[in-house]
């Protein structure tokens, strides 16, 4: 029964992760490969040209400096996974990503004590994208490559903190009734962006202020048409797979 | 009662049902119920951490255009 209701849920992600493939096919990533040509001044994208995926690995173990903080410096080479192109390591992190926001998903509404289904499957999933995607975007706005930023570290850290208090937060708020619980909501929720997220020191970018526009609305569509489908899906598989 | 999480009660209201309703109907014991939610919650935070915040530049190089989609801090 654990094992196929895990199985269920990552199922359900696996799917929207495949079709969260196509949204950003058409709607996000030429915003990316637009913006890497001013990142990088060159028309290439810097994960488009693998040559020899093994000699690359071997390259970087004696590299100290990584590629993750790296490539905004023109780096000429990138190594994908299993020797795949650009689209199918996308689709193959998409499909981490999607399972991984499943099982998550079906995690919190098993610790809620509130049963997700196929009817309040939408409202699941709008819950995931306010607190993976939209209430962090508040302090982080969804970057494209060549934005200016702060230190890497700092910002992770400011973004699963504010993950994890928006996720609480929007317990006291949705799932509590008592006055104080709605209050205490309020609170978490706002907490994270009253600390502030880190802000780069300098601002100016190469990148047109018009794509970042365009890619922030989209990335933010896309991740709320992901978490529909995925709270659906995953409704659904509960609705079938969670009984006896 | 067939199913797992079904009509689970609000937390101030029905908690004696939910209790009845868990201990007579739902084939899950508590220690089953526990198990799977931390290996959800272990496994997913697992993959989305290796997939959008993991510091490894196969990982990175791999998942990029993701990571820039789902607004995970990048670069």
């Amino acid at each position: 029964m654990i094992i196929r209701l895990l199985l269920a849920a990552i199922v359900a992600g696996l799917v929207s992760g495949v079709l969260m493939t196509g949204a950003q096919e058409l709607k996000v990533t030429p915003l990316i490969l637009h913006a890497e040509q001013y990142e990088t001044g060159r028309a290439v994208g810097h994960s488009a040209d693998v040559s020899s995926p093994a000699l690359i690995l071997l390259g970087e173990l004696f590299n100290p400096i990584d590629h993750a903080f790296a490539h905004a410096d023109g780096e000429e080479d990138s190594a994908i996974l299993l020797g795949l192109d650009r689209l199918g390591g996308t689709l193959m992190a998409n499909l981490v990503t999607g399972a991984g926001f499943s099982l998550i998903l079906l995690a919190a509404s098993l610790m809620a004590g509130n049963r997700i289904t196929l009817r309040t499957g939408v409202l699941w999933g709008a819950a995931g994208w306010l607190v993976f995607q939209f209430l962090p975007a508040i302090g982080l706005p969804p970057e494209l490559p060549g934005f200016p930023a702060a230190d890497l570290g700092e910002r992770q850290i400011w973004w699963m903190a504010t993950v994890v208090l928006s996720a609480i937060a929007l317990y006291f708020l949705v799932l509590r009734n008592e006055p104080w619980a709605k209050a205490l909501g309020v609170v978490v929720m706002a907490a994270p962006h009253l600390y502030g997220a880190p802000r780069p020191i300098d601002i100016s970018s190469d990148v047109p202020a018009l794509l970042g526009a365009e890619f922030a609305v989209a990335a933010l569509a896309t991740t709320a048409f992901f978490w529909v489908v995925l709270g659906l899906l995953l409704g659904g598989a509960v609705d079938r797979f969670g009984r006896a | 009662m067939p199913a797992l999480l079904r009509d689970f009660p609000k937390p101030d209201t029905e908690v004696a049902m939910a209790v009845q309703t868990l201990t007579t109907a739902v084939p899950f014991s508590g220690t089953q119920r526990m198990t799977l939610t931390l290996s959800a919650l272990l496994l997913g935070v697992f993959l989305v951490y290796g997939a959008g915040l993991a510091n490894s530049a196969v990982l990175h190089d791999t998942a990029h255009d993701t990571r820039h989609s789902y607004g995970f801090p990048c670069h």
